[in-house]
């Protein structure tokens, strides 16, 4: 395909995805909103996750702020959501700057383990804060506007994929993955490997501050517990992962492969969702630990060699 | 004389109770050769890895060009034009070749944000003189041993530096793997450049280095032209004496 | 002071239990390289063989101590022999993920045949409590304390005076080690990992005894066991023990003095901060 082929395709994709609201049921409708969410905050992960390689459990939290500083700023402040959306990226920006620099000169398990220790942390800070509603969350004005959210979702999913794309061609993207291969090497030929690893983790929380605000304003109640929910980081790792980190599509495609089939199970046999959630999860990383991604590059050439080739370059 | 581009005083690291390096004094003229040699545990590697600001100097200073460089970062230094190899290499391993000597154009010395493009073109032409033209698009990871020695070295030139550090690029290779990098060594000193060779192979380091500077114990105990230092007594008794043993 | 000292007590006791918990996951992270998020499921794992033993059959939860582990233990090699094995020299991210894959489905499979019911193991004599110096001691808390210390101690012999103990603390420096000492690297692993999920058995058991249970208590128990493994240092067992026991006075000490909506705050802040400023631990050497 010629580069401009390809942007006429993303274009026309857009177009097509941004149609949606006249075409669909109430119930895709809101299905797709998530999906999109979802897929906006792997894409954020993919920026300090998959081309940085530092394994954040931290969006979450970022995820939390967005959703805390527009319901803040809406509930406590009467501002407008606009304003409300601002405030939360900027509180995700001041805790990528304040608390980046001392966890990410953490290296592989301890970045991790500091992260996810932060994001435990802030639950229990928030569920003490009157401003933030304590344990009880705030409730936000009702908009029913689906339509609306889902085409702020698309656009900040457009908006976060445009940034990934412009990371993977850019001075400061090869940074990031010469950081990601080799940091100390990546020192020593002249990259300011602070600065860059804090700027992908800033720029990474931003995108899932703003899914968090969408979603604030979406679902109108946040609680500390769902807000800061672990386990949505590790939603963002998982379709990351599982569609191909460190490339432009991979999170997107990833996330909506994920959410379609977890979808479908959990209206079919609504309890084996999250059995099957993890055996994908065991088998994807067994046989195809490079995502899908990968697998679309290499399968035309290997077939089906692939999988077992994979098993037999990592086992003992 | 004019400033000398590396300027060493008084450096000293101690690791808890181990004098690594202490109290080592030497500079480097621009476009000059010095090699370091001494024994294994002689304090090379630390001091290498002093200069080019993996780790701080418990006390003394270093200056490049004139400017104290001794608080600054390691980023910073390769910045100003210090770049090195590391004895254990340090590839991208996930990284084409070409793409691994991309990295040392793309940042380095260059001050001016250059297209990737660009510096894929200029990491053409430190293939094509460090003989990898033909692994350019192979990842590093699966490159033989010889074939990483010389992409280490084509990591660091790419760089533009004026001052090159290398630490041991020739271990571990035969005589002929060695006479191939002594030339490319050679290639790139022809671009005006200063360096600071580490090595074990004496043979090598004898026919770079304009000098040479013994390090025992962590202590300078010599330093002046290869063959007046090679024979010296306490050479030969801290070194090679021992290699004989 | 009365009041102190007793909040002192109930923490090192708690600390204990705690320091087991993070035993196993210390090791196999120590040995393997593998951060083991499956690990709270295991604990929750044996505390429901400890809970069915008793319950079914009447079997006191410290005679069911070694079923548990031994259970466990199993189940930790078999997982490691044919799944982990096969991943081994992936990236870490992928064991991490891989692990978590594993917590996801050990936790649906306990709510399917347990139930999501709270569950607790009640022997006779589980209100049972003596005074010392003033200070009330709740009876099952200090056995579970002692047990704990025992298993401790045991692994740190195990660790050091025997062979295939020494191939293992080998393997932690040296993937290759393990030839060293003659035992096939597949097994050695396997081994490993069955002893980590082994002492997370135990753990469990005893956490049936002095705590409530359900399928769901898994996550917080791992994110706990690595606090615990991260202040200790994973270089040797006693700084898990000293590690545990720290988090538990810590624990106790702000529930009472700052509140208990605080204690997550606190554990969890000071994991961040030994993190950043001690990484090899609050016991290790300075990095």
């Amino acid at each position: 395909m010629t580069p401009k082929l390809k942007v006429a395709l993303a274009v026309a994709v857009t177009c097509a995805l941004a149609s949606l609201p006249w075409l669909a049921s109430a119930t895709i409708l809101q299905f797709s909103i998530s999906t999109l969410l979802l897929a906006t905050l792997a894409q954020g992960w993919n920026i300090i996750g998959g081309y940085t390689g530092y394994a954040s459990f931290g969006n979450s939290v970022f995820f939390g702020l967005g959703s805390y500083g527009t319901a803040i700023a809406m509930v406590q402040w009467h501002l407008p959501f606009g304003v409300g959306l601002v405030f939360g990226a900027v509180l995700a920006v001041v805790f990528a700057l304040v608390l980046g620099i001392p966890v990410l000169r953490l290296r592989g398990h301890y970045f991790a383990i500091a992260t996810l220790a932060l994001s435990q942390v802030m639950t229990a800070i928030v569920s003490n804060l009157e401003i933030a509603g304590r344990n009880t969350g705030l409730v936000l004005p009702l908009l029913n506007g689906d339509p609306l959210f889902y085409e702020l979702s698309l656009a900040l999913l457009v908006l976060a994929t445009l940034t990934v794309f412009w990371i993977a061609h850019s001075r400061f993207g090869f940074g990031l993955i010469a950081i990601r291969e080799n940091e100390d090497a990546a020192a020593s030929m002249g990259i300011n490997t602070t600065l860059y690893k804090v700027l992908a983790f800033a720029i990474s929380g931003i995108f899932s501050a703003l899914a968090g605000g969408i979603h604030a304003y979406w679902i109108t109640f946040i609680d500390p517990v769902s807000a800061f929910d672990l386990s949505l980081n590790v939603k963002m790792i998982i379709m990351t992962v599982f569609g191909g980190p460190a490339s432009i599509l991979g999170p997107v495609v990833g996330a909506f492969v994920l959410s379609g089939i977890s979808e479908i199970l959990s209206s079919a046999i609504s309890s084996v969702a999250s059995l099957f959630f993890g055996a994908v999860i065991i088998v994807a990383v067994v046989f195809m630990p490079r995502g899908l991604a990968d697998v679309l590059r290499r399968f035309r050439k290997t077939g089906w060699r692939y999988f077992s080739e994979n098993v037999k370059k990592y086992r003992l | 004389m004019s400033t000398p581009l590396l300027e060493i005083r008084g450096l000293s690291k101690r690791f808890g109770g181990l004098v690594a390096v202490d109290d080592v004094n030497f500079c480097i003229a621009p476009g000059e050769t010095l090699g370091l040699i001494g024994p294994n545990g002689a304090g090379k590697t630390t001091l290498i890895n002093l200069i080019s600001g993996s780790v701080t100097p418990t006390t003394g200073e270093i200056l490049f060009e004139g400017r104290s460089i001794t608080s600054a970062s390691a980023f910073r230094r390769a910045r100003q034009g210090i770049g090195r190899t590391f004895q254990i290499m340090k590839p991208f391993p996930g990284l084409s070749v070409l793409d691994n000597v991309a990295v040392g154009a793309l940042f380095g010395t260059s001050t001016t944000a250059k297209a990737l493009r660009v510096a894929r073109e200029e990491a053409r032409e430190w293939l094509e003189l460090m003989d990898l033209s033909r692994h350019a698009d192979q990842r590093a990871d699966e490159l033989g041993g010889p074939d990483r020695k010389r992409l280490e070295l084509a990591k660091a030139i790419a760089m533009k530096p004026k001052l090159l550090l290398l630490d041991e690029v020739m271990a571990g290779l035969n005589h002929v793997e060695i006479d191939d990098v002594i030339e490319a060594i050679r290639k790139v000193r022809s671009t005006g450049i200063s360096v600071l060779v580490i090595e074990h192979v004496i043979k090598a380091v004898q026919s770079l280095a304009d000098r040479l500077l013994v390090l025992h114990h962590g202590k300078q105990i010599i330093e002046g032209a290869p063959d007046a230092v090679l024979a010296d007594p306490r050479v030969i008794e801290a070194y090679l004496g021992r290699r004989r043993a | 002071m009365q009041l102190l000292a007793q909040i002192l007590a109930n923490g090192v006791l708690l600390g204990g239990l705690y320091a087991l918990m993070a035993l196993g996951l210390a090791l196999i992270w120590g040995v393997l390289n593998i951060v083991n998020l499956a690990h709270g499921a295991f604990i929750m794992l044996g505390a429901y063989v400890g809970y069915y033993l008793f319950s079914l059959f009447h079997i006191d939860p410290f005679v069911a101590l070694p079923v548990s582990m031994g259970a466990l233990f199993c189940l930790g090699y078999l997982i490691q022999r044919h799944l982990l094995n096969l991943i081994a020299r992936a990236p870490m991210f992928n064991t991490l993920l891989i692990t978590f894959g594993l917590d996801v489905v050990l936790t649906y499979l306990a709510q399917m045949f347990f139930s999501a019911d709270f569950r607790t193991i009640n022997p006779g004599y589980a209100g049972a409590n003596f005074t010392l110096f003033g200070i009330t001691l709740p009876l099952v808390r200090v056995l579970a304390f002692l047990v704990a210390i025992v298993l401790t101690v045991a692994l740190w012999l195990f660790l050091s005076r025997f062979r295939v103990g020494r191939a293992i603390r080998a393997t932690a420096q040296n993937l290759g080690a393990a030839r060293l000492y003659g035992v096939e690297p597949r097994r050695l692993y396997a081994l490993t990992f069955g002893l980590g999920a082994a002492l997370a058995g135990g753990a469990g058991d005893l956490y049936g005894v002095v705590s409530q249970i359900n399928p769901y208590i898994g996550a917080a128990l791992t994110a706990k066991s690595f606090a615990i493994a991260i202040i200790g240092g994973l270089e040797n067992p006693l700084g898990v023990v000293v590690g545990g026991i720290f988090l538990g006075i810590v624990e106790s000490l702000t529930a009472l003095y700052v509140g208990p909506t605080y204690v997550d705050v606190a554990s969890f802040g000071i994991l961040v901060l030994v993190l950043i400023l001690r990484p090899n631990g609050l016991l290790g050497a300075a990095a």
